[in-house]
């Protein structure tokens, strides 16, 4: 087993108590996309866009996705300044905007048009 | 008013479709001319209307205030005799695809999941239960069926002995579906209208590799081994192969009568009457045929179409639309009848539309025809506004020349520029050639099409639904955004940006507008779109260029031009003077983009022209005692 950050993965920073139901669509956004998803338990961050931030900075492909407790989501790029993320989704997002969300982490990688 | 010195402020201006322009000038007894400011603002209202004396105003206090000079010093202001031409554009589509019996699924799909080619038995998801093992089935999904649920109920029915060779689903989550089949299979998803897909019928899937496009059902003869079709049949079937032709992926459902038809539309005939002579040419036969007929009825006395076809509909929304326009408050209404139409330009474009009967959004490229058509008209519109600018500004106000030969005149005043000289005025409506012989005889044109036709081609080609997008896509150059911090020139340079550009321009095509680079939203990418812009420009401006310096040439003949000065608001285009340059040059012309008075470039150079014509007119009534 290797250590988070080592494959070239997406990293999706969960805090403890994210719902699983989140993760679930946010993680399938990224997979439709073809591109590797990575969920790594992140110390308690203050607010899903520094959770993405930190998942960004620890990604190969200096992509992440956060998600904290309450379910809200962002998605961040290594080089973009902290509280810039390129989206992020309420804690009450529908699971289609959750989806969406991952999808657009994933097209951050692969330098395609996000929707 | 006796007391004013001689000469005096002279102020010409121009009133165009777009934008109204100022040249203040200082006028001697003797007729020597000294300019001391130009101005230019938005045009308010219609061209010819009284709407139009605010923008003059501002324009003529504007120059006035740039000079330090004071309206008690005008002694005139001139105005331009609108160009007496009036432009409307249609444009009709010529071929129509139509699907019948929703037997055929073409698109896009950005993530399609699977490889390779089913071909089974439509059922659907529901009911894959109850199917006959070691048949081979294509399973339908509809709308609402989350991907852990299809792949579950897939995995068990092939679990059960059934052939499940391929997938169609409503949703976007084919690789997702996929990723968890014990067997996987082609998969095509985001088909929205997949409950008309037929169920019990035959039916192929094929998904090709990344990077690649399908390989058997975009051929005719692998649809005919797919099916077993008869060579009647396979006939029949190849509009099909010929539309899925470039997929990535594709559905085809055989049913008992589905058939793409690929439909000509009957357009009509264009009937031109000119030179003695009446010619009748099907609109459908494309611009190639259309321009050929309009050059053999120079010069066209007017141009109309079939009533009850196309065309003739298309023709009578460019006269109404110009009866509406030529209407002046307190004169009786143009009828729609005493219209003449003087010229036409015919340029073939395609149409993305979407595909009657598709069940995907899928769109086809569809032939059409785009007619731009000019009227003149003999009614001077411009005394109104005189009348008013004189009011305004308790100045007189008058007349003061024919756009053209104001236009030539001012072009003069371009450093290097000798007569004789033509101008080229690429407006929004009409393209407009003057020339200027050696012994300084003026003759000018008109013809239809301009800067509005490029931005119609330019918007329907490239589908992009915001006319503003089109307008901006034809005025700057395109980059591609490659990452938060640069983005590529369409030369293939590189420009780095300090602050991160916004997530709705990333990865994008974007116009680089002086508001900052702006999406255009489209799939194609930036070569695409290049293509289609400099094809509209050179359709329209060069094609039209030819058209009327051929016009005004001596004899038609474009060697015997020496110098084309290019004026109006599209010669400030960054690649239009450049297409036209080099269309010229095999002429032995020179040609380039105005500068006149050597400081205005290609602005100002009918409201030059008109205190130029002021004070050569000035010389012998000078000698005169001032009334």
């Amino acid at each position: 087993m290797t250590g988070p950050g080592e494959r070239p993965a997406v990293l999706v920073h969960r805090q403890r108590g994210a719902p699983p139901e989140v993760l679930r669509e946010v993680c399938a956004g990224v997979e439709e996309e073809g591109v590797p998803a990575e969920v790594v338990d992140a110390p308690d961050g203050p607010t899903a866009t520094a959770l993405a931030h930190a998942a960004a900075q620890a990604s190969r492909l200096e992509v992440g996705l956060g998600v904290d407790a309450a379910g809200a989501i962002a998605v961040h790029h290594g080089k973009l300044p902290g509280d810039r993320p390129v989206a992020s989704g309420d804690a009450d997002a529908t699971p289609s905007d959750r989806r969406r969300i991952g999808r657009t982490a994933a097209r951050v990688v692969k330098n395609l048009p996000l929707d | 008013m006796s007391g004013r010195a001689p000469g005096g402020l002279v102020v010409g201006v121009d009133i165009g479709n777009s934008t109204t322009e100022a040249c203040l000038g200082l006028v001697d007894p003797d007729g020597q001319v000294t300019y001391l400011g130009t101005a230019l603002t938005r045009t308010t209202g219609v061209k010819g209307t009284p709407d139009n004396t605010d923008g003059a105003l501002t324009a003529i206090r504007d120059a006035l205030a740039r000079a330090g000079r004071d309206s008690a010093e005008v002694r005139t202001v001139l105005l331009n005799e609108a160009t007496p031409v009036i432009s409307g554009l249609a444009m009709e589509t010529i071929t129509e695809t139509i699907i019948t019996e929703s037997t055929m699924i073409g698109h896009n799909p950005t993530t399609p999941g699977g490889e390779g080619l089913g071909v089974g038995t439509t059922c659907s998801v529901g009911d894959l239960a109850e199917q006959p093992p070691g048949q081979p089935v294509v399973c339908v999904v509809p709308p609402g069926w989350d991907f852990d649920d299809t792949a579950a109920a897939v995995n068990a029915a092939v679990a059960a002995g059934v052939d499940v060779v391929a997938a169609v689903l409503a949703g976007d989550d084919a690789v997702l579906v996929t990723n968890r089949l014990t067997r996987p299979v082609p998969v095509v998803d985001e088909v929205a209208a997949v409950e008309k897909v037929p169920l019990g019928m035959l039916a192929a899937v094929e998904v090709a590799g990344p990077g690649r496009t399908i390989r058997t059902l975009s051929n005719s003869y692998g649809l005919a081994t797919v099916f077993g079709l008869d060579p009647a049949q396979t006939r029949q079937v190849s509009p099909v192969a010929r539309a899925l032709t470039g997929n990535r992926s594709a559905v085809v459902v055989r049913t008992p009568s589905g058939d793409v038809t690929d439909r000509r539309i009957p357009v009509g005939e264009l009937v031109l009457h000119g030179a003695g002579k009446t010619l009748r040419v099907d609109v459908d036969a494309g611009a190639e045929a259309i321009m050929d007929a309009v050059g053999r009825a120079q010069p066209l006395e007017d141009a109309r179409g079939e009533p009850g076809t196309h065309v003739g509909g298309m023709l009578a929304q460019v006269r109404d639309t110009m009866a509406d326009v030529m209407d002046s408050p307190g004169l009786p209404a143009v009828p729609v009848a005493e219209i003449a139409i003087r010229d036409v330009l015919a340029v073939d474009t395609f149409v993305p539309a979407e595909v009657r009967g598709g069940l995907a959004g899928e769109v086809a490229l569809e032939n059409a025809v785009a007619l731009a058509a000019m009227v003149s008209t003999s009614r001077s519109r411009m005394q109104v506004v005189a009348d008013r600018v004189s009011e305004g500004l308790g100045a007189a106000a008058a007349i003061g020349g024919v756009e053209g030969e104001m236009a030539v005149s001012g072009a003069l005043t371009t450093p290097g520029v000798d007569r004789p000289v033509a101008v080229l005025d690429l407006g929004g409506g009409s393209t407009d050639a003057a020339l200027l012989t050696r012994d300084g005889r003026a003759t000018a044109v008109h013809v239809a099409g301009a800067g509005e036709l490029v931005t119609k081609l330019v918007h329907s080609e490239l589908a992009l639904g915001d006319r503003e997008v089109a307008e901006s896509v034809k005025r700057c150059p395109l980059a591609q955004v490659e990452s938060f911090f640069h983005v590529r020139h369409e030369d293939g340079t590189v420009q780095f940006f300090e602050t991160p550009l916004p997530p709705e321009v990333y990865a994008r095509v974007v116009v680089l507008t002086p508001e900052g680079p702006a999406p255009v939203g489209t799939r194609h990418r930036l070569d695409h779109v290049r293509r289609v812009r400099r094809e509209a420009k050179r359709r329209v401006f060069v094609v039209n260029a030819l058209r009327a310096l051929r016009q005004v040439a001596p004899g038609g003949n474009l060697r015997e031009l020496d110098f084309v000065v290019l004026l109006g608001g599209s010669a400030l285009d960054f690649e239009i003077p450049d297409m036209i340059a080099d269309a010229l040059a095999p002429h032995g012309i020179v040609c380039g983009t105005g500068n006149v008075l050597g400081t205005e470039g290609p602005r100002n150079a009918v409201a030059t022209g008109l205190v130029r014509a002021h004070a050569a007119a000035a010389v012998p009534a000078a000698r005169e005692p001032v009334p």
